[in-house]
């Protein structure tokens, strides 16, 4: 790791102002930007360490819950009104990481995580999204782990975060912090595609800081599930996860919510098999064909293809779960 | 909280790398002036630049590790694992992976587990720190280490410190409830020799023993 | 007066206090004065040679002392002497460090940088910069296996009739393949190295035999071997991969006599892929046969495992079919094929664990295709004496283990047809497969002092990578001298002391514990005669008496005419129940029941530990462990524990460590065998064995991770069950 500056900045906006600089970069938990510092994946020559800015607070809003986004993976997993209102998230959370790394990490770090693509990580191989226009080592390589939706012919990395894949469900908004004032995206928003620019993960500006996310109230926390399918029991990156959600009325779905994790560069929202739910009993039957229709448009590559159809029996599993018939 | 506390003054809260550079413009200037060309030379040749710029690089560090406060002066780069291991001398913190991977550099920061070897020493500034060897009072071991050495919760020992201050948080956290949510709340330490079941019969005497960790 | 726990539970680890506490130290942490660091550059290609090496910006970055590599390392004697006898190809071997600037593998290293700090060696090593020229290389084993050669001598064995088993009523074949796996001890590989003087070395080192150690090291630089110091105190796991002196080693040696300071030298989680050896990927195929009521007619097993270029890597995976089951038409034949890649090496029940995985695999599969319980078909043929040498065994209680195992998993609660059982919507398997490993008994030499104020001091200069060899020896020495273990000081891990070998092959207890048991029971004649023959000896009295501040005798032992007469193995049975997802392929390991035959257990609590800590492992070998390779680039594209699984907590459900605790009266005084290999051999294969009988698809290519398994019971899932 080369030598780098370190600031703590104690407001906002002086942190607004050092991340603005060239070189710079946010240190929040570090869980991942110091791994990637360590590999060389990253070298920042500034290291604007946030944590002592006032963004830890959870707290109830009138439409919902306000999470700042120095809260801690570990604090939100285990926050009373998160547990009641949306447990979804909370069952994302503990599914990532461990215990210790759930200590450091922030939620707004957690979003900020970059693929664990092999190939990303070691600086000796083709990467577009490490080093543009050196080529997609995963694409004819080892691409177990890759994505089976939105990727392009740059990148077909995955984004690795559980808790992301559970915000996404919950239809959760991102508050963003400028220069120029405060901006707020929808979580789905949040993430992007690789297409062309696989190096950009997300729709933040460099000079932007996140400062929360805020979730909408619903009728979710009676039927939610978070089910992911790894090579083994904890503490290790999802093969599949899948973050379901049901308003259930006398056995019939009124709204529906899934997400999956591990077949996308961003957290893969299943839209059209969520509308298809409403109005359909819950039965195992219906979950199967939603989760046939959520497939659309995947594709396989050559070590990966297995997710073609571990992630429709995955959703299927999920929605057994949030529905109680498991 | 540490965000509770204002910082003394946001302006010298570092010796920023401009300042640095600002400085050794300067000394290189003074230290010509001051000294015959052959002795100029000779710096420049012995690094002498470098060196200094060590010492600019470096911030000063206060930290409180097992009860001892410490004032040092350290590089932004430097991992609160190799801090202690390297300039403090306290071995017990493990190096298993220094990625966050293994969980053998377990350690306390203000009585919660991290992964020691993610976090940079100059971000625990005004905090305490915790380590396997400031968990026994004196010759009393902790509850959890006499259950370790009761179980036999380790084999070669190496993760063991890790293991150990990760199972007192388990317990103090409130995730030691039943052997499979321990196991869960246990899975950030890796355990090659395979201690994992004993490990898991020393939480839950040490659990259900109700004693004080 | 003896401790009363040590006949029943068993010793508490004699050195666990300084493992609980932090206090014990391994070989990174200490600090002589002036110490430094080296970080090693590895090849970023993965055959070819070195052009050349830009180190200029590493030597200018702050605190670097030096940058070595073959351009300018000094020339290590060792290495001349072996390669210029008459003119003939380099012996195979370890290769050889900065010697010239062939590049036998990616990541090899090819410089090692020295700086004042860690740090600064770590950013100073980023900077180095090599131009290769780069050649055509093989990393894939499937690809080359047209190109393996015979294994050794022994490459190929018949007993009886080649391929008898084709002539047989019930027959198959069928091939399993291992991927390679890594040891990956939680301890990095790590050295301090310090020259004393021109000719005088300390080093603090990560091995598994410090005068294996010591010996390495004085062939390599051709100083006398009592002039190096090697000392192990404490190690942090191995399972074999410190039983040599690595090139990383000779680094740190190297680099100490550069910048004439002593030097740290860890390898990174990385290095530990590439460095330090690992299990080799081997593909096997087994033909057996049997009659209708399940005689072995015939075995026929082969196998190609990888090795590297530089080194025939040789562990006999096949021997396990010649002499586990009583078959009087066994032929096998064991290649290897050399890749590109770093050189394996022995890791915990080498050869026999990759060959039990195929073999225990193969005897399930025939009992489905007999009828006939998989215990019975074992117990059917049952070996009396070793088919392969005809010798009577030394002891063999084998067949009271399958009971024992049987009775304890609840064996009876296994379905003979798979797919059958499920519970709350998972799937429900048995398994169960054996292992065995040869029981050895090396020499080895005690010191044993008695000491005026009653503490009986133990030497010998064996190592301890985590099994609890000192416990162990103290629990002989408390039986023997009738003394507390609390009265007993064990000392090792220190070349000065008297000889041990390195701690491999499961032959420790067996051979130092002889030595402790021989010179204890020397020494408490000693004092005896002294006494005038007193049944029970009162130490410190009789050295008072005779005015003494001591009394010591130092013993060697080794094994007499009986190892020449008596096969001797150790054996173990895996009994295991498994749970798996009929549409995720999710399997957990439910319940794991493990009997070993070792002879007498002289150290039951860690006994017991090493059996868990053994099928733990096996159950990461069948579950999760795979080393993969990017043969595009000839590199490992998972050397980190996030890519390369290896089993969490969550995994492993309750163990239990069940022993048959007979003498074997011919071993050792002891009656004690080995059980650090058998505690793993066989693993692989009850759990493969296990997902079989829940799933009734049978996975022949390990790991079994979920991709394997997804969908294979859309059945059973439509059924809704």
């Amino acid at each position: 790791m080369k030598q780098f500056q370190y600031t703590r900045p104690s407001t906002q906006q002086m942190a607004l102002d050092a991340i603005s600089k060239p070189g710079a970069k946010i240190i929040a938990g570090g869980t991942n930007l110091v791994d990637l510092m360590k590999r060389g994946v990253t070298a920042p020559d500034k290291l604007v360490d946030i944590n002592h800015l006032p963004l830890k607070n959870i707290t109830p809003t009138h439409t919902g819950l306000h999470i700042g986004s120095l809260a801690l993976n570990s604090v939100v997993s285990e926050n009373e009104l998160v547990l009641q209102k949306f447990p979804l998230l909370s069952m994302a959370l503990k599914a990532g990481a461990s215990p210790q790394l759930r200590n450091m990490a922030t939620v707004g770090g957690n979003m900020m995580q970059r693929t664990r693509c092999t190939y990303f990580y070691d600086t000796t191989m083709p990467c577009n999204k490490r080093e543009p226009g050196t080529g997609c080592g995963a694409m004819e390589g080892f691409n177990r782990m890759h994505a089976i939706f939105g990727t392009s012919n740059q990148c077909i990395a995955v984004n690795p975060s559980d808790m992301c894949v559970g915000l996404a469900a919950l239809d959760a908004v991102v508050i963003i912090a400028g220069r120029k004032g405060e901006r707020r995206i929808p979580f789905t928003e949040f993430h992007r595609l690789p297409e062309d620019h696989p190096e950009i993960d997300n729709h933040l500006a460099k000079d932007e800081l996140i400062i929360g996310v805020e979730i909408p109230d619903n009728n979710f926390a009676k039927n939610s599930y978070y089910l992911k399918v790894r090579d083994r029991q904890s503490y290790a990156f999802a093969l599949v996860s899948v973050a379901a959600a049901l308003d259930i009325d006398n056995g019939v779905i009124k709204k529906a919510r899934l997400a999956m994790g591990g077949v996308a560069h961003k957290p893969w929202r299943l839209f059209d098999a969520e509308k298809w739910l409403i109005g359909k009993p819950i039965s195992e039957e219906n979950f199967k064909q939603a989760a046939q229709m959520a497939m659309a448009g995947a594709k396989g590559y050559e070590y990966n293809s297995f997710k073609l159809n571990l992630a429709p029996a995955t959703i299927n599993e999920a929605l057994k779960h949030a529905a109680g018939l498991v | 909280m540490s965000d509770k506390k204002p910082c003394k003054s946001p302006d010298n809260e570092v010796l920023s790398g401009e300042s640095r550079r600002e400085f050794l413009k300067k000394s290189t200037l003074l230290t010509a002036i001051a000294l015959t060309p052959g002795v100029a030379v000779k710096a420049a040749e012995g690094q002498w630049d470098e060196k200094l710029a060590g010492v600019f690089e470096k911030m000063l560090l206060h930290v409180e590790v097992n009860g001892v406060k410490h004032s040092l002066m350290v590089e932004p780069r430097v991992t609160l694992l190799d801090l202690l291991r390297e300039q403090l001398d306290l071995t017990g913190t493990k190096k298993g992976c220094d990625h966050g991977q293994c969980g053998a550099c377990t350690v306390h920061v203000d009585g919660h587990r991290v992964n020691s070897c993610l976090t940079l020493g100059v971000m625990v500034n005004d905090k305490k720190i915790t380590t396997i060897e400031g968990l026994a009072k004196g010759d009393q071991l902790h509850p959890m280490q006499e259950a370790f050495l009761k179980h036999d919760g380790f084999q070669c020992g190496y993760c063991t410190p890790g293991q150990i201050m990760s199972a007192v948080a388990c317990i103090r956290e409130g995730h030691a409830n039943s052997e499979g949510e321990i196991r869960e709340y246990m899975s950030g330490n890796i355990c090659r020799c395979g201690a994992y079941p004993n490990i898991v019969n020393a939480i839950q005497e040490v659990k259900d023993g109700g004693q004080t960790v | 007066m003896k401790d009363s726990a040590i006949n029943k539970e068993g010793l508490s680890r004699i050195d666990g206090r300084l493992k609980v506490t932090g206090a014990a130290r391994y070989s990174a942490e200490y600090t002589p004065a002036g110490m430094v660091y080296g970080v090693l550059v590895g090849s970023t290609i993965t055959k070819g040679s070195i052009r050349s090496i830009d180190t200029k910006a590493a030597e200018k970055a702050p605190g670097v002392l030096a940058v070595i590599s073959h351009f300018n390392c000094p020339k290590i004697p060792g290495y001349q002497i072996a390669s210029t006898e008459a003119g003939k190809p380099e012996p195979k071997g370890t290769y050889k460090l900065f010697y010239n600037n062939k590049i036998l593998f990616n990541g090899q290293p090819i410089a090692v940088v020295v700086a004042d700090t860690f740090e600064r060696a770590l950013f100073a090593a980023t900077l180095v910069k090599a131009q290769y020229t780069s050649q055509a290389y093989q990393t894939s084993l499937k690809n080359n296996t047209a190109s393996a050669f015979a294994a050794g001598e022994n490459g190929e064995s018949k007993r009886g009739t080649v391929a008898a088993w084709k002539t047989a009523p019930v027959k198959l074949e069928q091939e399993y393949v291992i991927p390679s796996e890594v040891h990956n001890p939680m301890e990095l590989h790590s050295i301090i190295a310090h020259w004393d003087a021109e000719d005088k070395l300390t080093v603090w080192d990560k091995t598994q035999g410090v005068k294996d150690t010591q010996d390495g090291i004085a062939n390599i630089f051709k100083i006398p071997k009592e002039n190096i110091q090697v000392n192990s105190k404490f190690v942090g796991g191995a399972f074999g991969s410190a039983l040599q002196v690595w090139p990383h080693e000779v680094a740190a040696i190297i680099a100490a006599r550069v910048v004439k300071r002593p030097v740290k030298l860890m390898l990174g989680r990385a290095d530990m892929f590439t460095s330090v050896g690992y299990r080799p990927h081997t593909w096997q195929k087994i033909g057996i046969g049997a009659t209708e009521d399940g005689k072995l007619v015939g075995i026929s097993h082969e196998a190609i495992g990888q090795t590297s270029t530089y080194e025939d890597f040789n562990e006999e995976p096949v021997s396990v079919s010649r002499s586990t089951y009583a078959c009087p038409n066994v032929n096998t034949n064991y290649k290897l094929t050399a890749l590109d890649i770093g050189s394996p090496t022995w890791m915990r029940g080498p050869g026999e664990a990759t060959g039990a995985f195929a073999l225990e695999s193969a005897l399930d599969e025939l009992s489905y295709a007999l009828n006939i319980d998989p215990i019975e078909l074992r117990l059917k043929n049952y070996a009396e004496t070793d088919p392969e040498s005809g010798k009577p065994f030394s002891s063999k209680y084998l067949n009271e283990a399958y009971k024992m195992g049987a009775d304890h998993i609840g064996w009876t609660d296994r379905s003979p047809k798979p797919a059958s059982v499920t519970k709350d919507g998972w799937l429900i398997g048995y398994g169960m497969g054996g292992g065995m490993f040869g029981a050895y008994r090396d020499q080895a030499t005690c010191r044993a002092v008695m000491i005026a104020d009653g503490t009986l001091l133990l030497q010998t200069a064996v190592s301890d990578i985590g099994p609890g060899t000192g416990t162990a020896m103290v629990s002989i020495a408390a039986e023997i001298m009738d003394i507390p273990a609390g009265k007993i000081r064990f000392e090792m891990g220190d070349s000065s002391l008297p000889y041990a070998p390195s701690q491999g092959g499961s032959s420790i207890t067996a051979t130092v514990g002889s030595a402790v048991n021989d010179a204890c029971k020397e020494l408490k004649e000693k004092f005896s005669q002294l006494a005038g023959n007193t049944e029970t000896p009162d130490y410190t009295k009789i050295l008072k008496d005779h005015n003494l501040s001591k009394l010591e005798v130092t013993t060697a032992s080794k094994g007499g005419d009986n190892m020449n007469k008596y096969a001797m193995y150790s054996w173990s049975v895996h009994f295991v129940k498994v749970c798996v997802h009929p549409t995720t392929g999710v399997v957990k390991v439910d319940k794991v029941v493990c009997v070993a035959d070792s002879g007498h257990i002289v150290s039951p609590k860690t006994a017991r530990s090493q059996i868990v800590g053994g099928a733990i492992g096996g159950i990461g070998m069948a579950l999760m462990e795979e080393v993969i390779i990017d043969h595009r680039y000839g590199k490992l594209v998972n050397n980190n524990f996030a890519d390369y699984h290896i089993p969490v907590n969550a995994d492993i459900p309750q163990i239990e460590a069940l022993f048959i605790n007979k003498p074997d009266p011919y071993i050792n005084p002891m009656g004690a065998k080995g059980m650090g290999e058998i505690a793993l051999i066989g693993m692989a294969g009850a759990v493969a064995n296990a997902v079989y009988n829940a799933t009734g698809k049978r996975i022949r290519q390990l790991p079994i991770t979920p991709d394997k398994l997804i969908g294979i019971n859309q059945s059973a899932m439509v059924n809704g069950s």
